[in-house]
């Protein structure tokens, strides 16, 4: 006997915004994050990404923070995050709640061991940071500000890491082996990402332009984001407002190429439909798609063959909205669940910014502008990640 | 529900991959240590091997491995669990991005540096569709990995999977992580292996893969009856018995006890209390001191505790105190990492 999976707190941190409302305000401006380069230190400021627009020192102070303790930039936003999803949700983590904390990520404390690895390698200056450097250290960081989790875990499957980590809190919920988990991901930027995708030669000079014929690859983004599930009976004996139920989810792998997908979206084809199958939904029940949509030649013509693969003739409406937040890499996964979740509950089409021609082999258009005032019951998020780790998720609007 | 271990692959710092029972212990004198590798050209193309880094190569031949002791072709799942993922590529790549100031770089390092690398790389190898993940939190890596596959097992959602903990050393990975004293003691050398409790272990590096099936047949080493993933509980004593009351047993039930002991007092004194005050002390068995210490020194652990239940017979180079070897029903395999993350996993002969 498998128990439904409730969603009862949003938590984001992204180039459009500090909180809920202002990613919301944003998405329904129009705005986005993307632009110049103002915190990571790097020669490589000609590429434009979207960066959390906070300093160190202001996370720190938001979050009372000393400043002799050591953090990552990426612990830091991912305690923000997780501090607004909790908060949101009217949760203190305890013990006696049988609470897990689960967090994606790709390089881990990897933002200050690319500052300091010289002083790693030769003298004992920054061996704090040695400390913080490896993932699962990263993600303790965050759930030892709260306290009280009794599951922690860390997953890394790149650009998926989050959505997986969403995945497996939704099952230890259904499974019946916790009551309430946190889970989704944190990113910073850093110069290890900024110089690993370059020499893959996929990043944009310019705005991305997911799912254009024109595009010419991605812009980096940093970001946090989780959600805060529990079961029906913890959220009714909490009398939390419950926002959405996580209805199905599926992990496939494309098991093609290290960095490329498919031609055929193989992956993602399977991904989409182990959703839709454990969803118990038709493909014609989804409203929404949030696309992963980097705005790489590869990736969007591989996913909007999928995308025809599951849905066929009639695709609902797609939109990627990496224009708005860059690609968030580990994080993108939770930062577009959030988005979905908004998106849903506020009846609204966030856009593709930057859209202009159909892909020539799709068969469908992204939403290039914003439509507001639609119902939309369930949406589907995809999340792909190097290696082909593929994973999508539906969220339903309750009943 | 069980969950049967039905092949097992092994390339470790003992000569393990080609051999099918215990080899022969082998004890060194080096702060640390690299496997005893085989020959890879029976798994992998020359051509991809000159690209891919020894984490990759091992984990694709032990998976091989595993395929061929299961007669499993095609796993439902692989998931991977990895302390530092693929460090010697990640390092590569660091490396000469400082060193020519973010300027002519090759992708291949960096492609190469993702911790998910190894599970895409077993499923490009085996073709596998199926669910993938990878789990990177520590020395809790392996089992984290272990568990989400367990968790597709109780939900149907899987009939087999193919889980691994995959390490890999590198010489300045050794050097920063002692700084900051990860490898706990100095080395020294060992004089009277597995007896003394207080030697000191050299770190290493590994790749174990098993294959796990819903259904039990005659390849079937032991199967996994129950785990669980603690994160800093108020008492382990009260977790683990809590634990074997939910799969009503009684510590007297638990025939031996394999723990992640590695020669540290702070690292070993929990073993220590709960053996003596849940288990009274009876049967107490160890494997670091044969597989080195590294982040997913667990899957040695469980690979020794599935061989020893399948050959009912414990090898007095891994026993801590003098038991009957030939009666082995139940056994619970018990590691933390740092007194913060615990697993627990009830293991028991088919």
């Amino acid at each position: 006997m498998t128990r439904n999976v409730l969603v009862t707190g949003l938590g984001i941190v992204s180039g459009i915004g500090i909180s809920v409302q202002e990613t919301l305000a944003s998405l329904l401006a129009g705005q986005s994050g993307i632009g110049a380069i103002k915190y990571l230190q790097t020669n490589h400021k000609d590429y434009p990404c979207s960066e959390v627009p906070l300093s160190d020192e202001q996370m720190c102070s938001m979050l009372s923070i000393p400043r002799n303790i050591p953090f990552t930039r990426t612990s830091l936003m991912g305690i923000l995050a997780a501090k607004n999803s909790l908060s949101h949700a009217g949760l203190t983590p305890h013990k006696s709640l049988r609470i897990g904390f689960i967090s994606g990520t790709t390089v881990g404390g990897m933002e200050k061991s690319e500052q300091y690895y010289k002083d790693f390698l030769e003298n004992n200056t920054r061996n704090d940071y040695i400390k913080i450097h490896d993932c699962g250290a990263s993600t303790e960081v965050i759930a030892d500000y709260f306290g009280g989790f009794s599951y922690v875990s860390t997953i890394s499957t790149a650009c998926s890491s989050s959505a997986n980590a969403i995945v497996l809190g939704a099952n230890l919920i259904r499974l019946g082996l916790l009551d309430c988990v946190v889970a989704g991901g944190t990113e910073c930027l850093t110069k290890f990402h900024l110089n690993g995708f370059k020499t893959l030669m996929i990043l944009d000079k310019v705005n991305c332009r997911p799912f254009d014929a024109e595009r010419a690859g991605l812009n980096l983004g940093e970001g946090a984001a989780y959600i805060v599930m529990e079961s029906a009976e913890s959220a009714r004996n909490r009398k939390a407002d419950v926002l959405c139920k996580v209805s199905g989810y599926g992990n496939a792998c494309d098991a093609f190429h290290q960095t490329a997908s498919s031609p055929d979206g193989k992956g993602a084809t399977l991904a989409m439909q182990s959703a839709l199958e454990m969803s118990g939904l038709k493909p014609s029940d989804i409203d929404y798609i949030n696309a992963h949509g980097t705005g790489t030649t590869n990736n969007d013509e591989s996913e909007g063959t999928a995308i025809m693969n599951v849905f066929g003739n009639s695709v609902p409406p797609v939109s990627s909205t990496k224009a708005f937040t860059g690609h968030t890499t580990s994080a993108s996964g939770s930062v577009e669940a959030v988005i979905s979740i908004l998106a849903m509950n506020n009846g609204f089409l966030p856009p593709n910014l930057n859209f202009k021609t159909r892909i020539e082999k799709l068969s469908f258009s992204p939403v290039s502008k914003l439509v507001s005032g639609v119902k939309i019951n369930h949406v589907l998020s995809n999340s792909f990640g190097f290696g082909g780790n593929n994973t999508s998720m539906v969220f339903s609007k309750m009943r | 529900m069980k969950v049967y271990i039905q092949g097992t692959g092994n390339i470790s710092i003992q000569n393990t991959f080609d051999h099918s029972g215990f080899p022969e212990p082998v004890w060194y004198n080096e702060p640390y240590v690299r496997c005893m590798d085989p020959d890879f050209s029976k798994f992998v193309s020359p051509n991809e091997a000159r690209r891919m880094s020894k984490v990759i190569k091992r984990a694709i031949a032990t998976a091989r491995k595993c395929i061929a002791d299961s007669g499993i072709e095609m796993p439902d799942a692989v998931i991977s669990g990895t302390g530092l993922g693929c460090i010697e590529d990640t390092e590569k790549f660091l490396s000469a991005m400082i060193d020519n100031d973010e300027q002519f770089l090759q992708p291949t390092f960096f492609i190469q540096s993702t911790h998910n690398t190894i599970s895409s790389q077993i499923a490009i190898n085996l073709k596998c569709h199926g669910h993938n993940n990878t789990f990177v939190h520590g020395g809790i890596s392996f089992e984290s990995a272990l568990f989400e596959a367990f968790l597709l097992f109780l939900d149907n959602k899987i009939k087999t999977a193919l889980v691994g903990g995959y390490d890999e050393m590198t010489p300045s990975y050794f050097k920063i992580l002692d700084r900051v004293e990860f490898w706990r003691k100095k080395h020294e050398a060992i004089d009277d292996p597995g007896k003394s409790t207080d030697l000191r272990i050299c770190a290493g590096e590994g790749s174990v893969s098993v294959m796990l099936s819903s259904e039990k047949n005659e390849k079937s080493y032991a199967s996994i009856d129950d785990m669980e993933i603690l994160y800093q509980p108020e008492s382990i004593k009260s977790s683990i018995e809590a634990f074997l009351d939910r799969n009503s047993k009684r510590p007297e039930d638990i025939d031996l006890i394999v723990t992640g002991m590695n020669g540290d007092e702070q690292n070993d004194a929990i073993y220590k209390t709960i053996s003596d005050d849940l288990f009274g002390n009876k049967a107490h068995a160890w494997y670091r001191h044969l597989s080195g210490d590294y982040f997913t020194s667990a899957g040695f652990g469980l690979w020794l505790t599935a061989s020893c239940i399948r050959q009912k017979y414990v090898p007095s180079f891994v026993s801590l105190n003098s038991f009957d070897t030939g009666n082995l029903k139940n056994v619970l395999l018990f590691n933390h990492y740092k007194n913060k993350n615990f697993s627990l996993i009830l293991l028991s002969a088919c």
